[in-house]
């Protein structure tokens, strides 16, 4: 079992000037685009945000724990639906809204987790993707909650007396919201339970050795990821209007993990670059359609063939290899 | 609803899901023997099953070839399909990353591209059918009416089932794929060659999962979606316990009356919920299957 990811110890050192300088350019960006911009490209921004955020749990389960987990669209649903329906019964600042919905499908995460867990690994694989086809049905058919086929109005977001009416008016938020969730999953990253996700996925043997609790561990990362999903859920809920089930099915979890996997399994940058580069690619995929499903899974098959750690550290070793020549 | 009813539907309900039953666990076969020698779930196989429905259709209803020329062909497609994708893609992500994680994201990447490939083609576009090859009339068995298709098909399945036994119990060559879902490096010491037994194992699953859809074709509308009914093979592949062979065909047998029976006394809308729920339950009660073996915990 060898997978290549950014050791702790690659991220506790200083950061390299390329870093630094990417860094540079990604703020400006942030600060520079609804100065520049107009409405459409800060809705996609705001969309891309969401991703990112999402991308974040998935890298949670599949990159930090190496669980595979399919059920991330229905959890992002779950966040969706909990955080929208809260907002609209109690008048709380949205932020307690976002929060309830990250708790229910944590909760449900957990559950679900638990449930599966209790066997080989293969076993989460298949049951969540049982119950992100029946949670998708759930969304569709339990009308006196989710107005089932017809979709759901979300009512605007409100913090105190500022209700948010416009993409640009959220936008500002989308990012702090997306910031706070990048440094919270790197800062469980290099927690001890961060170490111990990683240990898990490297050799459950010696993780048991180690003294952890290996269901233990698998549950709570699988219930993290589905909590960080829901997050993502309420902030679609800032700046969308409107949410149908349809874009809740399997299409979108394959979306994030290709997202994923075009970063870079097992690095927290690697999800955050995915999530904007596949996004943006997939925006432009959408002028062709019919070619769509084509082009996901030819990428996620030559991705697997030739560059399983991701697009940047494919770059990265060709401009190594151009520099030093062949080794 | 009164007693006499309640029998009549009992009865219905088995047979019509002894007869679904028989092609989810075709394809949970066909499933299973990959799982068994690879250790990685195919979450490409419902869309090689769609795929091979749709090669069928088209040369048997566009091209107009005899139905002799279409039934290998259809079958020999599907073999080298999924030979050809274990051998070039699947050998090359196994030799650039070692994580089991990396082969499932192909196979997933691969069930993407079929079903784009059929989208373009344009037969998604409306829902079409498989002509039926023998007659579609009615036969009372006990109180429950089936046609002569479904008993050719639920014969059929046996058959097929049966050959495939005999191949994996009897024959050096199913010694060889048993031996390598135990310890490939072992096997591969005593002189099978892995690459090709990879390559017949995936090959094989491609026939059986082509069968499978020329089985079902003529009884429900083709679209490029129909390979979800994977769903249902895998959930009857866990209610068999994931390795064993003769799991999996009985768990197509339950799945496939428990789904009927589900729709004919609670109703159609919930059936989609039933591979879920019969998932669930079978971890909760019974983890390792109803006929998996002692657990086995993996080492470095």
């Amino acid at each position: 079992m060898t997978t290549t990811t950014a050791t702790p110890a690659a991220a506790r050192r200083a950061i390299s000037p390329q870093a630094l300088a990417a860094l540079a350019a990604a703020a400006l960006v942030l600060v520079a685009l609804p100065v520049f911009t107009s409405g459409y490209v800060i809705y996609i921004a705001n969309l891309l945000l969401v991703f990112v955020v999402l991308c974040l749990g998935l890298h949670i389960v599949i990159g930090e724990t190496g669980q595979f987990s399919m059920a991330h669209a229905a959890f992002y649903g779950i966040g969706i639906y909990a955080s929208a329906l809260a907002n609209r019964a109690v008048d709380l600042p949205y932020p307690v809204a976002m929060l309830f919905g990250a708790l229910v499908a944590g909760a449900v995460g957990l559950f679900i987790g638990a449930l599966a867990l209790r066997m080989r690994d293969i076993y989460l694989a298949l049951a969540t993707f049982a119950f992100g086809e029946a949670m998708q049905w759930v969304f569709a058919n339990w009308d006196s909650v989710t107005n089932g086929p017809n979709g759901l109005r979300i009512s605007p977001a409100r913090f105190g007396p500022l209700e948010i009416l416009s993409d640009k008016q959220a936008y500002p938020f989308v990012v702090f919201f997306c910031l706070l969730m990048i440094g919270v999953t790197i800062a469980i990253s290099r927690s001890r339970l961060g170490r111990s996700f990683r240990a898990v996925r490297e050799s459950e043997v010696a993780a048991m050795a180690m003294g952890i609790d290996i269901k233990r561990t698998r549950v709570i990362a699988f219930g993290l990821s589905a909590a960080i999903a829901g997050f993502a859920g309420g902030m679609f809920g800032l700046f969308q209007t409107f949410i149908h089930p349809d874009s809740l099915g399997f299409q979108t979890t394959i979306l994030v993990l290709t997202m994923v996997v075009v970063g870079g399994l097992g690095s927290i940058a690697g999800a955050v670059g995915g999530a904007i580069v596949f996004g943006l690619i997939s925006e432009v995929l959408r002028q062709a359609p019919q070619y769509q499903e084509i082009i996901y899974g030819g990428i996620l098959i030559l991705f697997m063939m030739y560059a399983p750690r991701g697009l940047f550290a494919f770059i990265g070793d060709r401009i190594r290899e151009a520099r030093h020549g062949r080794r | 609803m009164d007693l006499q009813l309640a029998l009549i539907f009992l009865q219905q309900g088995i047979a019509s899901g002894l007869v679904s039953g028989s092609v989810y666990a075709l394809l949970a076969l066909a499933i299973v023997i990959i799982f068994k020698t690879s250790e990685v779930p195919n979450f490409a196989q419902g869309e090689v099953f769609m795929a091979a429905g749709y090669i069928a259709l088209y040369l048997f209803v566009f091209q107009q070839m005899p139905i002799w020329v279409v039934l290998p062909a259809t079958l020999v497609a599907a073999f080298l399909a999924m030979a050809l994708f274990r051998r070039i893609v699947l050998d090359q992500v196994a030799k650039s990353a070692k994580d089991l994680v990396y082969l499932v994201i192909a196979t997933l990447g691969l069930s993407y591209v079929l079903k784009g490939l059929v989208r373009r083609t344009g037969f998604g576009d409306t829902p079409r059918s498989f002509p039926a090859l023998v007659p579609t009339d009615s036969v009372m068995i006990g109180q429950a009416s089936v046609t002569v298709l479904d008993l050719t098909i639920l014969g059929t399945a046996l058959a097929v089932m049966a050959a495939f036994f005999w191949m994996f119990n009897y024959t050096k060559i199913g010694r060889a794929m048993r031996a390598v879902g135990m310890n490939p490096k072992a096997a591969q010491l005593v002189g099978v060659d892995l690459g090709r037994c990879h390559m017949l194992i995936w090959g094989l699953s491609g026939v059986i999962s082509a069968i499978a859809a020329l089985l079902i074709s003529p009884k429900i509308l083709m679209t490029a979606d129909m390979g979800s009914i994977v769903m249902l093979a895998f959930a009857a592949a866990i209610v068999g316990g994931f390795s064993s062979l003769p799991g999996a065909v009985v768990g197509g047998f339950v799945i496939g009356i428990v789904e009927n029976l589900v729709g004919l006394f609670i109703s159609s809308r919930a059936i989609v919920l039933a591979p879920f729920l019969a998932i669930l339950l079978v971890l909760v009660i019974r983890p390792q299957g109803l006929f998996g073996g002692k657990l086995t915990i993996k080492k470095v």
